[in-house]
């Protein structure tokens, strides 16, 4: 036991063994079934998506902003945004193979996030920490305007 | 060309950075934060049906494992284990697909995390391909969207530095002491006991653990017992009580993985002797443990500390893994 305490590797190499056991390698619950997981998958993208649209008013499928919404929705040139958020493929890809999916849906969610953390940092604006946040988020924004 | 050949095998790992560690700042902003990333609610009671907590901890050591026998950084395991968590608690999941998410959960955290990430293929291969890379990536997508791609999770480990800094430890003990500490918070992470409680609480009690297994002759009373404690929850804001009760469920974890270690190897053992009856498994189960040295100065050493010999959740969860496991097995 004493061996066990006082060398960090071998008190950790005798926990993992505890918990452990056999290769590394094996399947722990038995085969998947790969046909219900692709319906669960597509069904789960799809939830995302409506959820996503119902949230910013907008149909990102269509790209047209939808009625009633909270947003007001402007057109901005591709070219005038940074590079990261322009999608040059056709909007019926996002539900479609997944090698694309990355990008167009990294997209929607990404303007998804950005507003609820402004909201955030409102909220704690009083808080030392905030300060040095906002201040921090100045100093990257400002050559970057500068650049362009 | 030699050296870059050379520069590329090896894996640069960035030093802890003194700015952030002795910044007070950044431990209050990681306690005001650390809330927001644990999962909402105890999930085997009201969203899973298909999956219990002994197959939580299956998918938990199997993750593990790959990231040990990987080399991951310290803090993968952890984080994917929050990932996995936070799906798991808004998402109903059969247990079919736990493997699934668990190899998704460690590439995202590894993604995060490392310069050369677990690769899809290889995790695949973890699974015993079981899964393919095509699913590891369509589920990613899957998971990132249910976490709402807020990957950058506080975890224990994020507090051991800003911990560690603050007690009286001898210089020459610290890489070990903070070796113990990240093995308790990947024992923790193991645990689904411990799935709701703040990193900040988890660290705090793998720093106390850590440090009275370790029992340093130090001169220094504050890192005796109760000392060590109130200074530990002064440091983390957390409540002595509390803390205490963490520590001691992390050492009762120790303790019955350690136990459960011992008796799995005396069923190898015994399953090396030849067939044996599961009646007569059992009643040696309770025999002379194999190595006694080992448990009996655990519990000893533990006893002071954890007092209270209560059945914690996970001492219930040990039969129930075990059995599945000869299953899984044969």
């Amino acid at each position: 036991m004493l061996d066990l305490y006082i060398d960090a590797m071998s008190f950790h190499q005798r926990v993992l063994r505890s918990l452990g056991n056999g290769p590394v390698r094996r399947n722990l619950f038995g085969p998947v079934d790969r046909e219900q997981l692709q319906l669960d998958y597509h069904r789960s993208l799809r939830k995302d998506l409506e959820d996503a649209s119902r949230r910013w008013g907008f149909d990102f499928l269509t790209d047209t902003p939808l009625e009633g919404g909270d947003f007001q929705w402007e057109g901005v040139l591709g070219t005038k945004v940074p590079q990261l958020y322009r999608c040059d493929m056709p909007r019926e890809d996002v539900l479609g193979y997944s090698g694309k999916e990355n990008v167009s849906h990294a997209l929607d969610q990404s303007q998804e996030r950005t507003p609820e953390k402004c909201s955030r940092s409102l909220k704690r604006k009083q808080t030392n920490i905030t300060d040095f946040y906002q201040a921090k988020r100045r100093v990257v924004a400002t050559p970057r305007k500068s650049g362009q | 060309m030699e050296l870059l050949c050379l520069e590329m095998d090896t894996i640069i790992r960035a030093r802890p950075d003194p700015n952030l560690v002795c910044d007070d700042r950044v431990l209050q902003s990681l306690l005001t934060i650390e809330e927001r990333f644990l999962p909402q609610g105890s999930y085997f009671k009201c969203v899973q049906k298909d999956i219990q907590p002994f197959m939580r901890r299956m998918v938990a050591t199997w993750m593990l494992e790959v990231c040990e026998e990987q080399k991951c950084e310290e803090e993968v395991f952890p984080l994917a284990m929050n990932y996995l968590d936070r799906f798991l608690a808004v998402v109903p999941t059969k247990k079919r697909n736990l493997q699934l998410l668990g190899a998704v959960c460690m590439f995202l955290a590894s993604k995060l995390k490392e310069t050369r990430p677990l690769t899809a293929e290889k995790l695949c291969i973890y699974t015993d391909n079981s899964i393919r890379p095509q699913e590891l990536l369509e589920w990613e997508l899957v998971v990132l969207g249910k976490l709402k791609w807020n990957l950058a999770a506080v975890t224990p480990n994020d507090f051991i530095e800003h911990i560690v800094r603050k007690l009286p430890l001898p210089k020459d003990k610290l890489a070990l002491i903070r070796k113990h500490v990240q093995t308790f918070i990947a024992l923790c992470a193991t645990d689904y006991t411990f799935a709701m409680y703040p990193p900040s609480m988890i660290a705090t009690g793998s720093v106390g653990a850590a440090i009275c297994g370790l029992q340093f002759n130090s001169e220094d009373k504050s890192l005796w017992g109760d000392n060590l404690t109130d200074l530990l929850a002064k440091i983390t804001n957390t409540e002595v009580d509390v803390l205490k009760e963490c520590q001691e469920q992390i050492e009762r974890v120790l303790v019955s993985s350690l136990r459960e270690c011992r008796q799995q190897q005396q069923q190898q053992q015994q399953d090396l002797a030849g067939p044996r009856s599961k009646v007569v498994e059992e009643q040696d189960q309770s025999s002379t443990p194999t190595d006694v040295r080992d448990i009996n100065l655990t519990e000893h050493r533990l006893a002071p500390v954890g007092g209270r010999r209560a059945a914690g959740p996970s001492r219930w969860v040990v039969p129930q893994r075990r059995r599945l496991h000869q299953r899984v097995r044969q």
